[in-house]
Order: C-alpha cells, then sequence, then structure tokens
C-alpha cells in the first residue's frame, strides 16, 4: 500500500466530495451566465441608479455577469475557498500532529522509514490531491464554455492561470499547516490556528479594498496575490502572484522539513 | 559479556525544559537476552524506550544498537527492530488486514510469517475484516504484537506487550517470546508488571523516577529479599524503636519491620521487650521490587 493509496483511503470521501461540487458549481455558474445575457440587463439597471448605488456594485460586480467574469467568480467563490481549505488544513494536520496525538506516527516512525521521505509523502500526496480537485473544477469549467459559449485560446489560458494561482495558494495555506503541524502535537488546534488565520488573511484582505489604514497588510496578506477578476483582466501578473507563493511554499516546506526532523515524537 | 552488546546505553538523560525525563541510565543488552526494564508508570521507561527507537533525542547520553549510534544510523537500526508501543494504536478506518499490508509495505516482511502469527494469537478473517476502531483493545494488542514480529527482527522493543491480553494469550506470548530468543533474537521487554518479567527475563533493569536503581540478574536479586520482622508485644511500649529496622505497618500490639541493619543490635534490642510472639516471615521478591519502586526506600539492599 503506497502513502499515496494510504492518504487517498483516509480523506477519500472530503476529497471525493469537493472534487464532485467545486466542478458542478463552476460548470452551473458558466453554464447560468452564459444561458441568459443578464450583464446587459442589470447593468441599465444600475445605469438608472444613484451614483452611491452604482459604487456599492462595482466593476466586479458587472465583470462577474460576463463568461470572463463568471469564470473568475467562480474560482474565487466562498464556497470553493472553504472547501479548499478544509482540503488544505485537514491532510497535514490530521496526518502530522494528528497521529502524533493519537500515537500512530510514533509506530510508523518506528519503521525504517526517513522523517522527511514520510514528510514528503505526505505533502505531495496533499498537493497531487488539491491540484486534482482544482483541475476537475478547471476542466469542468472550460467544458461549461465549450458547451454553452465559445472558448477561445485566449479565455483559456487566463482561466489556466487563475486555476494555477489558486492550486498555488492552497499549496500555500497547506504549507502554513504543515509547519504549525511539526510543532504541534494536537491535530484540531493546529486546524484551529489555520482556519483563523486563513480567515484573518481573507478578512483583511477584503477590508483592506476600501479602508485605507490597513492597506499596508497588503503585501503580507496571501489573498493579494490570488485576485482572479485581476488575473482575467490583465490587471495582475500572474507571474509574480507564482513568485510570491512559490517563495512561500519553499520556505514553509524547507522549516516544516527541519522541524519534522529534528522533534521530539510525544507519546 | 563476550560478544558486543546488542544494546548499549551510556550516561543517557532526557530533560523537557527544566523537567527531568530520565537521567544517569546506562545499561547494555547482550544478543539473544530478554532484558526486562521495570518501573512504576512515569518513571522514564517509554522515555528510555522512544530514545532507543529515535523518536526522542537525548539531552545527553549516547545510545549504540548493533554497535552503531541511533541518531547517525537510525534507518538501519529501525530496519532490524520490531516495536509495539505502550498505547498501541492503529488507524482506526483501515481494516485489520489493511492495517497489516499497510505495515508490510513499510517493512520486508517475511512470507507466511504474518499468516502463522495470525492463527498463533487467534485473529480470525472478521477480526481482521473489521475496522480498527471497532476491534476491542485485547484484538488490538494483538495486531500490534503480529505487527512487531512478522519481519523477522532482530532486536524487538516490547513496552508493556501485554496490556489487553488474557492470560492465555499472555502465556502464549512468553511462549512466542522464548522461541524467537533460542533464535538468538533479543528482546528489550518494558513492563510495570514483575511476574511477567520474572517468567521471561534474566536480567533486569529497575527505573525510578527517571533513574536507574538497579540494574542485576533475578538470582542475584532474589538473594537480596528483604527480611521482615513480625512480633506482638505483651504491653505498649512508649516510642519504641529498633535500630537496624524500618517500621511498615502496626495492628494493636502486633508490629512489622523490615530488616535492614545488623540483627544482632536488633535482637539485643528485641530481647528487652516484653514479646509475646516473634517470626521472620520470608517476604517474596514483589516486596524487594517495591522497595525499589518506593520513594521513601533509600537503600532497599
Amino acid at each position: 500500500m503506497s502513502y499515496f493509496y494510504f492518504i487517498w483511503k483516509s480523506h477519500r470521501s472530503f476529497l471525493l466530495f469537493s472534487l464532485i461540487i467545486i466542478s458542478l458549481f463552476q460548470f452551473l455558474i458558466l453554464k447560468l451566465v452564459t444561458t441568459i445575457d443578464y450583464s446587459a440587463i442589470i447593468i441599465n439597471l444600475l445605469e438608472q441608479m444613484p451614483e452611491f448605488v452604482r459604487t456599492m456594485f462595482g466593476e466586479d460586480f458587472i465583470s462577474m455577469l460576463t463568461v470572463d467574469g463568471a469564470a473568475a467568480f467562480g474560482f474565487n467563490h466562498p464556497l470553493v475557498l472553504v472547501i479548499l481549505s478544509i482540503g488544505a488544513i485537514a491532510i497535514p494536520s490530521r496526518h502530522i500532529a494528528g497521529e502524533a496525538e493519537t500515537g500512530t506516527l510514533e509506530l510508523v516512525l518506528s519503521f525504517p522509514v526517513k522523517r522527511i521521505r514520510l514528510l514528503l509523502n505526505l505533502y505531495i500526496s496533499a498537493v497531487v490531491f488539491l491540484f486534482l480537485i482544482i483541475f476537475c473544477a478547471f476542466c469542468s469549467s472550460i467544458l461549461s464554455i465549450g458547451i454553452f459559449h465559445q472558448l477561445n485560446f485566449a479565455l483559456f489560458f487566463k482561466m489556466l492561470k487563475i486555476g494555477c494561482n489558486l492550486w498555488l495558494l492552497f499549496v500555500s495555506i497547506m504549507s502554513l499547516t504543515m509547519v504549525l503541524s511539526s510543532f504541534e502535537k494536537e491535530g484540531n488546534k493546529v486546524s484551529i490556528r489555520v482556519a483563523g488565520i486563513v480567515l484573518v488573511f481573507y478578512l483583511l484582505h477584503y477590508l483592506s479594498s476600501w479602508w485605507e489604514t490597513i492597506q499596508f497588510t497588503k503585501p503580507f496578506n496571501i489573498f493579494t496575490y490570488y485576485q482572479p477578476e485581476d488575473l482575467m483582466t490583465g490587471q495582475r501578473s500572474f507571474l509574480l502572484n507564482a513568485v510570491v507563493l512559490s517563495s512561500l511554499i519553499l520556505l514553509c516546506l524547507l522549516v516544516s522539513l527541519f522541524q519534522f526532523n529534528r522533534r521530539d515524537v510525544p507519546g | 559479556m563476550d560478544t558486543p552488546p546488542v544494546i548499549s546505553v551510556s550516561n543517557l538523560a532526557k530533560y523537557y525544559g527544566s523537567t527531568r525525563g530520565v537521567e544517569n541510565i546506562n545499561f547494555t543488552v547482550g544478543p539473544g537476552e530478554i532484558f526486562g526494564f521495570l518501573g512504576p508508570n512515569g518513571a522514564g521507561k517509554t522515555t528510555t524506550i522512544r530514545m532507543l527507537l529515535d523518536l526522542l533525542r537525548p539531552t545527553s547520553g549516547e545510545i549504540y544498537i548493533f554497535g552503531r549510534e541511533t541518531y547517525a544510523h537510525s534507518l538501519e537500526i529501525r530496519k532490524r527492530c520490531g516495536y509495539i508501543p505502550g498505547n498501541f494504536s492503529a488507524y482506526g478506518h483501515m481494516t485489520g488486514d489493511e492495517f497489516l499490508r499497510f505495515v508490510a509495505s513499510m517493512r520486508k516482511t517475511e512470507p507466511g510469517l504474518q499468516e502463522s502469527l495470525v492463527a498463533r494469537f487467534q485473529l480470525s478473517k472478521d477480526n481482521l475484516s473489521q475496522k480498527v476502531k471497532h476491534l476491542s483493545h485485547g484484538t488490538l494488542q494483538k495486531l500490534g504484537i503480529v505487527q512487531a514480529f512478522f519481519h523477522q527482527p532482530d532486536l524487538l522493543i516490547l513496552d508493556e506487550p501485554t496490556i489487553g491480553l488474557d492470560p492465555l494469550m499472555q502465556e502464549e506470548f512468553y511462549r512466542l517470546l522464548r522461541e524467537i530468543q533460542n533464535d538468538g533474537k533479543t528482546i528489550f521487554f518494558s513492563s510495570h508488571n514483575l511476574p511477567e518479567v520474572e517468567k521471561v527475563c534474566r536480567r533486569i533493569a529497575i527505573v525510578r523516577e527517571g533513574e536507574l536503581v538497579a540494574l542485576e540478574t533475578l538470582e542475584s536479586l532474589k538473594k537480596k529479599k528483604l527480611k521482615r520482622l513480625q512480633f506482638t508485644l505483651s504491653r505498649p511500649v512508649p516510642g519504641l524503636d529498633l535500630p537496624g529496622a524500618d517500621f511498615v505497618d502496626q495492628k494493636d500490639l502486633s508490629y512489622v519491620y523490615r530488616v535492614k541493619g545488623d540483627i544482632q543490635t536488633l535482637l539485643q534490642r528485641l530481647s528487652t521487650l516484653p514479646i509475646k510472639d516473634l517470626t521472620f516471615p520470608e517476604p517474596d521478591l514483589e516486596e524487594v521490587f517495591m522497595a525499589y519502586y518506593r520513594k521513601e526506600a533509600q537503600d532497599p539492599k
């Protein structure tokens, strides 16, 4: 039984659930937008509204009503972010800190397996699972656009970038969980802490878009490096996002490998 | 010991911050030996075992297994070790069979040995097809035994291995230990239960409050059996004090003391007392251990 299969067996219900829900969500949201042209109706309505109402809805809302906007919106919907967050947090926290708590980590580390190899196996498995979920969601979006709309290369390429960016964002969250897990011995504690950190980042990201006082937090917020609407409109460089998130991933991976290799395994 | 030891521990210490786990632990275990590691709960047995397996890193001291330093050659050593943790736990979502396959994928196992161990410890197909989380403690412990033995390790490190086993299975387990000892394998057997250690071990170490308080053969330990003195007085004696004996118990005018010093001085003192009845009952080995275990026992020898 390979370690990959072992992780799959441990989380298959949740992984299948996430894969189906997110893919279906992407498919339906693009079908909905492309079937009826809401944008023209809403834009007409908004033009008759007072200025402050138009500002309240903003460009993001309008862009969401187009195919490009809906694709970006789907990949940034709280439902998608929450489900992927659960997966990214649950796998490392359960298999490192959680297993330290239950005692199975002690048993596994008494087998002839290098600690670094064990952690890397887990890491790669989690990365692959996140990739599979996002890849299915991407394929589902492409399929939906292909069926209900005109798919062109530019849109395909933009969505590919958004998918990759989303994957990097959640690998970052998973890596952060890995770091905390390699220090802690209680899986739930790690999950709650990382979920709290992610939630704070998410709230700060939205608050900082209109609250000037906290805009200094933007460069330090992981959600700054994942803005699908900006990627779709070309306002932000994918390369910059990828470099920042990859650096964070690498740093977290190195810290967790170092700490896991030197830590005492609690009993 | 003529042959090089399988386990050699010297000046081992483990501190958790400022809290002492174990300190000044020194012992060796020879090839083909079943070495008993005794001590009450919290004495430092499991901490020592975890350091043997490189699960905990010592604060100071050295551990050599098969002549190799445990940290530098951890992987090589663990290939040749079998381990039953004190609180054995397996993945609850797996079936017993899946768990054994998982372990087998991590070790080079001996073909056929798993089946014979499964049969020997009466693990039924039903047991193995159930999820681990639904297994009874005893059945789970049997699974722990199978996973520790089925790759024919040269060294077995067993931390309270018989917990949860019924007496018949315990006997079967002791038989298995003797068999593999006859095959030249070494066993490090940790327990807080003296009778079971007596059954299989020839040499033992006793650990108390993180320190080794005895390291000898069972035979030599038996020679150190503590003498007890039991007497009944005909009338009360105020401020009764006996040189060379420690008070153990009193009921009305009947007293129990533990003899530890010069018997002549003690007899002289006894001759001055109004004694109605006097006996020197033979204590059992358990009492020797209890003396080592007790904090207040200054010098059980």
